[in-house]
């Protein structure tokens, strides 16, 4: 039998002996990370990833997985393997304090990287600003500048040229989201409605 | 005084996003990819969203209110494109139909942008920001697949060549079109469907598939004027089951 739906057609399958063994590698596709601007106020921030065979699928993918409800003015992924991550620190300790490396040789060429710092464990990276520099490493040691009073206790940095951004045109995609009340569960009252119901 | 020229227009619009808003919700839950089911769940949730803001202007030209217009009506009242009723069959068929339609829609809300009728124009000017997103994932999904693996450009092919017939249907012309093009409430059909063809021709282009030329194909008309395949009723029947069950009922 073969059905549209995959559940039904693995079920028929699992009546088979099954083989045991390591799962297959590569069979995902590979991640990209998303970032989100909730509104023009606030800066872009880290939500998690999608699964796409390239930035542009990445990109349409993780407009309908992250920015659903609410509000959002703009959004941009990049392949995982193309963020650079600091080590992490905690308490009182700065990353930068352990951030090593000489600086870096002036006379090679630079390129602007988005950077974006971690000021409390647990929550998510958010974005600090754009350095010019020839290295990863070099834009983490530069970033130190974009954050004066708060501990940064991890930096990402991305070369700009990595990043698929939302396009000018694009911006207004978001437009009519706010409105969209029904895709928010407290709109549908159902806990007020649950409790009329029960005491009629 | 019914404006039946205005309430044509509306009613073609409203039932085509309806019908394909539930078809394309039949995919949540199995589509291919997670990410990609909830970005077509929510494209037809979307749908969903703007046969309502049209049943609403329907509701305020003097028409009956839209739960009773979107689950009191059937078959030979709906006046959906026959296209949009087709079952889904497989993905490759859902994601052409995506691409022939919300391009149709985009050429079609663009126009709605200049109607006479302010509360249409307001409402077309709204949501044609919204479009936006639905042509670049269906136009993005065209271009990656349509040229991808022999397997995907011969079944995204055979859905072009079996679906292009219906989506002529999207411009068929109904007796209200020259009061309607008179009054400028909208541009003819045979205007949008040649700004329809340009626009999907554009895309293929850049891929391994063909668009047959407009002098071979046979539309298939009669959607517009409640002449429904038999498909539609039993859309219908399903997705008005829980409403009928108690129209009175407080939701």
């Amino acid at each position: 039998m073969n059905s549209v739906d995959p559940r039904i057609n693995r079920l028929l399958k699992a009546r088979q002996p099954a083989d045991v063994g390591p799962k297959a590698p590569l069979d995902q596709f590979g991640t990209f990370e998303v970032f989100v601007k909730a509104r023009g106020g606030k800066p872009f921030q880290h939500e998690g990833i999608v699964h796409a065979p390239d930035a542009e699928m990445a990109f349409v993918l993780a407009k309908e997985t992250f920015t659903r409800r609410f509000t959002c003015v703009s959004l941009f992924v990049a392949d995982t393997r193309q963020i650079f991550v600091s080590p992490l620190t905690e308490g009182s300790q700065s990353v930068f304090d352990i951030l090593s490396g000489p600086p870096g040789d002036p006379a090679l060429p630079t390129e602007p990287y988005e950077v974006f710092h971690l000021y409390k464990r647990g929550k998510q990276h958010v974005h600090a600003g754009t350095v010019n520099a020839s290295s990863p490493i070099e834009a983490m040691q530069v970033s130190r500048s974009l954050q004066e009073s708060k501990t940064v206790y991890s930096v990402w940095v991305i070369r700009m040229a990595d990043i698929r951004f939302t396009r000018p045109d694009e911006e207004d995609m978001w437009e009519t989201l706010p409105e969209k009340k029904f895709r928010d569960a407290v709109e549908y009252k159902g806990g007020d409605r649950l409790k009329t119901f029960l005491r009629s | 005084m019914k404006d039946e020229a205005l309430n044509d227009l509306l009613y073609r619009m409203a039932d085509d996003l309806l019908v394909l808003g539930h078809r394309n919700a039949e995919w949540t839950g199995i589509g291919p990819l997670l990410e990609e089911d909830i970005a077509f769940s929510s494209m037809a949730q979307d749908k969903i969203g703007q046969s309502l803001a049209l049943y609403t202007l329907l509701h305020e030209a003097g028409e009956p209110d839209p739960d009773t217009l979107g689950f009191m009506r059937d078959a030979s009242d709906f006046r959906n494109c026959i296209f949009v009723e087709l079952p889904n069959g497989e993905y490759d068929f859902s994601l052409i139909r995506h691409f022939l339609f919300d391009t149709a829609l985009a050429v079609r809300i663009d126009s709605l942008t200049r109607c006479s009728y302010e509360p249409l124009a307001n409402l077309a000017r709204k949501i044609q920001a919204e479009l936006k997103y639905h042509a670049l994932h269906a136009n993005t999904f065209v271009r990656k697949l349509g040229t991808a693996t022999g397997e995907s450009i011969n079944r995204l092919q055979r859905s072009i060549d079996e679906a292009l017939p219906f989506a002529l249907g999207i411009f068929e012309s109904t007796p209200w079109e020259k009061e309607i093009v008179e009054r400028s409430l909208c541009e003819s059909e045979t205007i949008l469907e040649s700004r329809w063809r340009a626009r999907i021709d554009r895309i293929v282009a850049t891929t391994a598939l063909t668009l047959p030329s407009r002098d071979v194909l046979t539309p298939v008309y009669g959607g517009r004027a409640g002449q429904h395949s038999e498909h539609l009723q039993p859309l219908i029947d399903e997705m008005t089951e829980v409403y009928r069950s108690d129209p009175e009922t407080e939701w």
